[in-house]
């Protein structure tokens, strides 16, 4: 439904886009998504740079300075090894940021050709590959990502690798249905009869009208990413140390919450701070594109 | 109705069984040498091969995936590499304490969730507007693990009033054990009128129940307020209203049953949310589930049970689904034509 809304206008994308900044900018909780956002890309830039102790936010220990509370000195606190929170959690939105554009990256490489081949076949190949893909929703949100990180042995890059397999349906989906609908088009079949190939139609022709929704989609999914990678990380299948991840953080942080509560609490508001920006600026977008999917 | 079930619960089964593929190939495919993840780090070629012959990982695929299934449906579902005990035994032993979680978790979600968001589309503007999304943003944001951290560190760490972790307090597990009837700690004491268990589960079961709910609370709250909206705008609402019915009778009545199904969709979709977030949750509140079970499995590599519960979190998410589309169909016929 969605994507079928979304793709017929994209034949003028340039106003298209302008109406979209337009609304988003009328839209309050839209821009606040939007200024959480911008903050969230230009720390990951100058993290080195804003971090009062850039060597400890990459992982320096001082043990002379363990556990200490949130002050002048460390606004954050320090952790068990004496780090300046701070300064990881600047640090952290790097990885973060890194392995969250991985996962939606590999989802989208993984997802699109499918949905395109999908879609624009049909048929008995349309309708294998969809059973495929649906059987990928079948398992609990997250689970099947938990399993496979767990498989392949923890690091970030197989957390992502993990998450995009899980992700990459939904892709497959979206890209099936906008190119179904796409495939009617009179511009498709003039391509046709001018005698260009399959693929060149494809790449194209629907690809490019596809682009818009993809991208919409992936940023509306950026939130649950984020909160993704976080799990993993906390449950011990993503980063290790001493990577300044910040699921890692809020796990090292874990058993001592009732005393110094610091360790966990600063890097768990990153993550929910920068998963509440990108979900509040996916939503005010999939508004502004589909005003009913509902409000 | 009756065609539509049978056609309903046939694509079920075949899902079922696409499950099992993945299952069986993600444990075959992923681990280089199941029979080396078998036997530990430790372990020496000789033991490799002699492990390899009598797991059967030497024989072909699709005979291994025969004897696979054959023993699921035996209800030989492995045995823990690390526990030695049997992984489906393991689960069924620990759902009591993860469903006590799950459930009253749903409930607080659907009990706050549903009269919030019927009053919120009452005050349709923009505030009210701004302020739903935002609360309901809020709960879906919120890493589930880091408001548990919280939500202890205030109320057990700050303020002393809850305990922090585990499902009972050592006193009443050793000293006086809540009588054993339905595995669920609360009904138990309910049942057998233990009021100091009650009380002690009670105490337990609040904070990491509140936490699972935030996810579900934040989603039906807007999609009930969503499709009040919808519905309130509808011909039949006006022509009620102008037959003079009084407002509560059309809006609780009239209006939430039409809102219900949409509601009822996301219920179903966060149900299948807290089957993972009860990983956390317990891992948190040190809760022995089986989330913690899954846990400690996928961090030891313990490949059976990771097999098992990955199975048995799919069969629980397929039945929820089902459970939600008879509901979906009951409630709104137009379902059934489609």
């Amino acid at each position: 439904m969605t994507a079928v809304t979304v793709a017929t206008p994209s034949l003028a994308p340039s106003t298209g886009v302008r109406r979209v900044f337009r609304q988003l900018r009328r839209d309050p909780t839209g821009m606040l998504g939007a200024t959480i956002c911008t903050v969230f890309l230009v720390t990951a830039a100058l993290a080195p740079l804003l971090a009062p102790n850039a060597a400890q936010g990459r992982g320096a220990t001082d043990v002379g300075a363990r556990e200490l509370a949130p002050g002048w000195a460390h606004l954050f606190g320090t952790d068990h090894l004496g780090r300046d929170l701070l300064s990881r959690v600047l640090l952290g939105s790097r990885p973060a940021l890194g392995s969250a554009a991985a996962v939606v990256a590999l989802a989208v490489l993984i997802g699109v050709p499918i949905g395109l081949v999908a879609g624009f076949r049909g048929g008995l190949l349309g309708e294998a590959l969809m059973r495929v893909t649906d059987l990928f929703l079948s398992f609990p949100p997250l689970l099947l990502a938990m399993v496979i990180a767990a498989l392949l042995g923890p690091t970030l890059l197989h957390a992502a690798i993990a998450l995009a397999i899980s992700w990459w349906p939904w892709y497959a989906r979206l890209t099936r249905s906008v190119t179904q609908s796409l495939r009617r088009e009179p511009f498709i079949d003039a391509a046709r009869v001018f005698g260009v190939r399959e693929p060149v139609i494809l790449i194209r022709h629907v690809l490019r009208n596809a682009a818009t929704p993809i991208l919409v989609q992936a940023t509306i999914d950026g939130g649950t990413v984020i909160l993704a990678i976080g799990s993993l990380s906390f449950l011990g299948l993503g980063a290790q140390p001493p990577t300044p991840d910040w699921g890692l953080m809020v796990a090292d942080g874990r058993t001592t919450v009732l005393t110094e509560w610091w360790i966990a609490t600063f890097p768990g508001l990153a993550i929910f701070v920068v998963a509440l920006g990108l979900n509040l600026l996916g939503d005010a977008l999939r508004d502004i594109l589909d005003p009913r999917s509902g409000r | 109705m009756l065609h539509w079930l049978g056609r309903r619960l046939l694509t079920s089964f075949v899902t079922l069984f696409g499950i099992t593929t993945i299952t069986f190939l993600l444990a075959r495919v992923i681990p280089s040498d199941p029979a080396a993840v078998y036997i530990g780090p430790l372990a020496r070629p000789a033991e490799i091969a002699r492990v390899t012959k009598q797991l059967g990982l030497d024989r072909p695929l699709p005979v291994q995936y025969v004897k696979y299934l054959r023993a699921l449906l035996r209800g030989d579902w492995g045995t823990s590499l690390a526990t030695k005990e049997p992984v489906l035994g393991g689960i069924v032993h620990r759902l009591p304490a993860t469903l006590e979680l799950v459930l009253l978790a749903m409930l607080i979600a659907v009990v706050i969730g549903i009269p919030l968001g019927v009053l919120t589309a009452r005050r349709a503007g923009r505030a009210s507007d701004a302020g739903v999304r935002v609360g309901s943003v809020i709960g879906i944001s919120m890493p589930v693990f880091w408001l548990g951290l919280l939500l202890q560190a205030i109320f057990s760490g700050k303020l002393g009033w809850l305990p922090a972790t585990s499902r009972l307090s050592l006193e009443t597990s050793v000293l006086q054990p809540i009588p054993h009837h339905t595995g669920f700690a609360v009904i138990d004491a309910l049942v057998s009128g233990d009021w100091s268990g009650l009380r002690d589960a009670g105490e337990h079961v609040v904070l990491p129940a509140a936490t699972l709910a935030a996810y579900p609370l934040g989603l039906i709250t807007r999609m009930t307020r969503a499709s009040m909206l919808d519905v309130l705008n509808q011909d039949y609402i006006r022509t009620a209203r102008t037959f003079g019915l009084s407002e509560r009778l059309i809006q609780w009545r009239l209006a939430l049953r039409n809102a219900l199904p949409a509601t009822l969709t996301v219920a179903g979709l966060s149900f299948a949310y807290l089957l993972t977030g009860t990983f956390f949750v317990e891992l948190v509140y040190d809760w022995p589930g089986i989330g913690q079970f899954g846990t400690n499995a996928l961090l030891n590599q313990d490949y059976p049970v990771i097999m098992g519960i990955t199975l048995f979190g799919a069969i629980g998410f397929l039945s929820i689904n089902l459970a939600v589309d008879i509901l979906q169909a009951r409630l709104d016929p137009r379902v059934r034509l489609e």
